[in-house]
């Protein structure tokens, strides 16, 4: 079942188009992972799904609503729905770990009372592996432990699908396939969505059930990670391959 | 960004931190619970030391250069008119201003620029929190809660630096002197020095929120939006001075 679909999608900046005529769906309680080299409009692309980059063309539906990124109604409606994990983790530094994944229920949900809000973010401190780790502020954090807690933040309301940018950036590898092995149980044990940006191959590897290939702002590749050895276009087999551009 | 362009976007961010405020005042959403409290807490500490200490040595140097001239024509007494009306509707409002440009301003620039830098208002955005709103808007709450009281002691402390001058140089006893500013600063003379710092104070909040908001490169733009809101905020405070000047005398 699909949770997004994309038609027709063309991003840019001023007369700058960087994203061309992208036509794709991300699939319910899947990790989708979107893929390319630096440049090639990945994170143009993920700005624009999550509401911080309105499309000069084309549209984007959320569980078959399209989304009228000029209207802040319908902005306020998707960021109610998804959760984004940030490249640097974005906590607020200010705030001890416990109120940074309180901070959306704080937000919106004003009726809770201090009890449910406690519960609802231990539970997800829990998920993480953080639960040790309330008061502490994010720069008494590790890299890894900064991820996981923006993670629990991302899903303490509950989104029907989550953004990452580029997770594994500046982790160490075993910290990075730690968080890919909770990414991976958090689909299969809670059936959440993910939208994975990245360019690393061992992540793909470990995590992805759809991949979508970009090159120069358009679709190279898009499907199952089994799929990919049988794509005839060279530049996917090399990118998979880690060879020389073709 | 060319000045017309920062112009367009000084005016934007006015507009919405104004929007924001009063609509923040009539539905209280919008502004995490107790952060308009601990912004005044941060404000108060941070800035009340020095407001003192500036105001205090202000009072001393302006009464020494004044007392001199004014004994020579036997004209004493007239050194606690010239510090009360002086602080209370000149000196105050500016050097607060300036301190809080320096104190204040500084801060709120770097760190919601660093928080800009680290994709922090993105996620806020991406939260469905308003940055604009849940930042700036306690800010500009605590520092109109802030600056009545950060005159009223730097008011007191500027008078008192004339009281010390006045006895020394010219023996004039506190008392004396005291009865003497009471006599020529109204209450009017104090509204117009209140009002116009408060002017000065929300001048500071918005410019730092404005570098803030604008900054495009990475760390290095922090510093350099740190610096050019203290330069845009002392500039600001004084062409407003300028303005209260044509407008008052």
């Amino acid at each position: 079942m699909e949770i997004i679909r994309v038609r027709g999608l063309d991003v840019g900046y001023g007369d700058t188009v960087i994203l061309h005529g992208l036509d794709f769906a991300v699939l319910k309680g899947r990790i989708t992972v979107i893929v390319g080299e630096s440049g090639s409009g990945k994170s143009t692309l993920l700005k624009t799904m999550i509401g911080l980059l309105p499309p000069l063309r084309g549209e984007i539906s959320l569980a078959g609503e399209r989304i009228d990124f000029g209207s802040e109604r319908d902005l306020h409606k998707l960021y109610r729905r998804i959760g984004v994990l940030y490249q640097t983790g974005a906590l607020l530094n200010s705030l001890t770990l416990f109120e940074n994944i309180a901070l959306p229920i704080r937000m919106h949900h004003r009726d809770w009372p201090a009890e449910k809000t406690a519960g609802r973010v231990r539970d997800m401190l829990g998920r993480v592996g953080l639960h040790e780790h309330e008061d502490k502020v994010p720069f008494e954090l590790s890299g890894g432990m900064r991820k996981r807690a923006a993670l629990a933040r991302a899903m303490v309301l509950d989104p029907d699908l989550i953004f990452c940018d580029e997770p594994s950036a500046g982790l160490d590898p075993l910290t990075s396939a730690g968080l890919d092995e909770l990414l991976s149980e958090l689909r299969t044990a809670h059936g959440v969505t993910f939208v994975v940006v990245t360019h690393e191959l061992r992540s793909i590897a470990r995590i992805a059930d759809q991949v979508l290939v970009l090159r120069d702002g358009a679709i190279r590749f898009i499907g199952r990670i089994e799929d990919v050895p049988a794509s005839p276009d060279p530049y996917v087999q090399a990118f998979f391959l880690r060879k020389a551009e073709p | 960004m060319q000045p017309f362009a920062q112009i367009k976007a000084f005016s934007l961010l006015l507009g919405d931190e104004v929007y924001h405020t009063f609509q923040y005042l009539r539905r209280r959403r919008g502004v995490l619970p107790g952060e308009i409290f601990h912004q005044l807490f941060a404000m108060g500490t941070r800035s009340a030391p020095i407001v003192c200490l500036i105001t205090f040595l202000i009072g001393i140097t302006i009464s020494l250069t004044s007392a001199a001239q004014l004994r020579q024509f036997g004209a004493d007494i007239y050194l606690a008119d010239l510090i009360g009306l002086a602080m209370i509707k000149e000196l105050v409002p500016l050097m607060v201003g300036i301190m809080l440009a320096g104190k204040i301003g500084a801060s709120i620039t770097a760190e919601i620029g660093t928080m800009k830098v680290m994709d922090e208002l993105d996620a806020l955005t991406t939260m469905g929190i308003v940055p604009v709103k849940f930042l700036m808007t306690p800010r500009l709450i605590a520092i109109t809660l802030a600056v009545p009281l950060l005159v009223a002691l730097a008011d007191s402390v500027g008078i008192a630096g004339g009281v010390v001058v006045a006895k020394i140089a010219l023996g004039t006893p506190p008392p004396v002197f005291l009865r003497e500013v009471l006599s020529v600063v109204t209450l009017s003379d104090f509204l117009t020095g209140l009002g116009k710092t408060l002017v000065f104070g929300w001048a500071v909040v918005i410019a730092a929120g404005f570098k803030a908001f604008t900054i495009e490169a990475g760390a290095e733009g922090v510093g350099k939006a740190t610096t050019e809101a203290v330069v845009l905020s002392i500039s600001l405070i004084i062409g407003l001075d300028c303005v209260f000047a044509f407008a008052l005398y």
